[in-house]
């Protein structure tokens, strides 16, 4: 098929030496026939699994953290994120952020970093993690994700209350 | 003008070397790949950076799209006595070729009540036209039960020995999750692990740059 056949001198005066030229064209072929059918079905990457470890909290909660040390998160629909930082008592301020590199996760370091240097004894950033309805399974995944990028050591995952519907305005 | 007199050269190729290269790299995918498990339910995991190997010898409860439940009992030596003690505990009044019908089956996602008539068809259900086990508010949420019937299958041993995995879709809504999370702490249970795909630390991050000893622990309010 892709070889044309040449009929010169040479072919003509055959020595004892014959040619054992094999056309390996159907061989390649084949090989990549094989490679395309294994890439299709077989997986690369093997699965992976990510902890998540919960605390028996049938006492309750206990502990009482300090006002500046801690950040509530709370995943809302389309991937946005909105939080505010401090006690909602205090009537913080809410902004808005997305997932990503420029999004949360350098709010998470700029509010670790900022923790760490407050006075006092060593502080550590609180990191409360609110689930709206609408928001998926994913963004749950990519903030325990983030949590661990940034190595935050104190993180909660907490149902939405009625202060949060008031301060984030939700409907119920 | 004399006529240039053009050499007539072969157009044929040496294909040895292309033929090699074919092979190495067919030799190269059959090593380093697996082959894909059957998937009965498509389920599009998120990324995360942990890097430990997810086991196949797991109790994986599946998370849909579409907010369904499924149940996998991969730790086979334990699959008998979890679908035996589920159906004394519920009085599903399975019969002996029932039950070990019920243990070919792959996936178990289907309500108790309706468990012994999928049985009784003659062919078996797809995974996809099943309903999904119930869940939601305490009351209804059958997962409970079922976790319930896993964790007895395992007392006495140490309760490392419980791979429970998490596999749930990018899609799937938060509640869902929730509820699936809500049934293992009724259980007890306190330490899960979520399936997802491997995904590289980005550079210049805390995690890059002190890589610890394991990722902080969650706690819950």
């Amino acid at each position: 098929m892709s070889e044309i056949q040449q009929v010169n001198q040479s072919s003509k005066r055959r020595s004892g030496k014959s040619n054992i030229r094999v056309d390996l064209t159907p061989m390649v072929d084949l090989g990549f026939l094989l490679i395309t059918f294994f890439v299709f079905t077989t997986t690369m990457s093997q699965p992976t699994a990510m902890n998540l470890i919960m605390p028996n909290d049938s006492a309750g909660p206990q502990d009482m953290v300090c006002a500046s040390c801690v950040l509530t998160v709370l995943l809302e629909k389309d991937n946005v994120i909105r939080f505010y930082e401090g006690l909602p008592e205090n009537q913080p301020l809410i902004q808005q952020t997305s997932f990503g590199e420029q999004g949360i996760r350098d709010l998470l370091l700029r509010k670790k970093t900022q923790v760490g240097q407050l006075p006092g004894s060593t502080k550590e950033l609180v990191l409360i993690i609110k689930s709206s309805k609408e928001s998926t399974f994913q963004n749950f995944v990519d903030i325990v994700d983030e949590v661990a990028i940034n190595q935050v050591r104190h993180y909660y995952l907490s149902d939405i209350n009625d202060d949060d519907r008031k301060i984030f305005n939700l409907h119920p | 003008m004399p006529k240039v007199k053009l050499p007539r050269k072969s157009t044929a190729v040496d294909m040895t070397a292309m033929c090699d290269v074919a092979f190495l790299l067919l030799s190269f995918f059959i090593l380093a790949t697996k082959t894909k498990p059957p998937e009965a339910v498509a389920v599009m995991t998120p990324s995360s950076v942990s890097t430990k190997i997810a086991k196949e010898e797991a109790i994986l409860v599946t998370l849909t799209k579409e907010g369904k439940v499924y149940l996998m009992l991969g730790d086979k030596a334990k699959k008998e006595a979890i679908l035996e003690d589920i159906n004394t505990t519920k009085a599903l009044g399975l019969t002996p070729t029932e039950l070990s019908k019920l243990k070919k089956m792959e996936f178990i996602g289907m309500p108790f009540n309706k468990i012994k008539s999928m049985l009784q068809l003659s062919e078996p259900m797809e995974p996809k036209r099943m309903e999904g086990i119930p869940i939601g508010d305490s009351t209804k949420n059958e997962l409970n039960d079922w976790i319930g019937s896993v964790v007895r299958s395992y007392r006495g041993e140490s309760m490392e020995n419980l791979n429970l995995l998490v596999k749930g879709d990018n899609a799937a809504k938060y509640p869902a999750f929730k509820f699936v999370k809500e049934s293992f702490k009724k259980n007890d249970i306190f330490k899960f692990k979520i399936v997802t795909n491997p995904e590289g630390v980005p550079l210049n991050s805390e995690l890059a740059l002190n890589p610890p000893g394991g990722p902080a622990p969650a706690a819950e309010k």
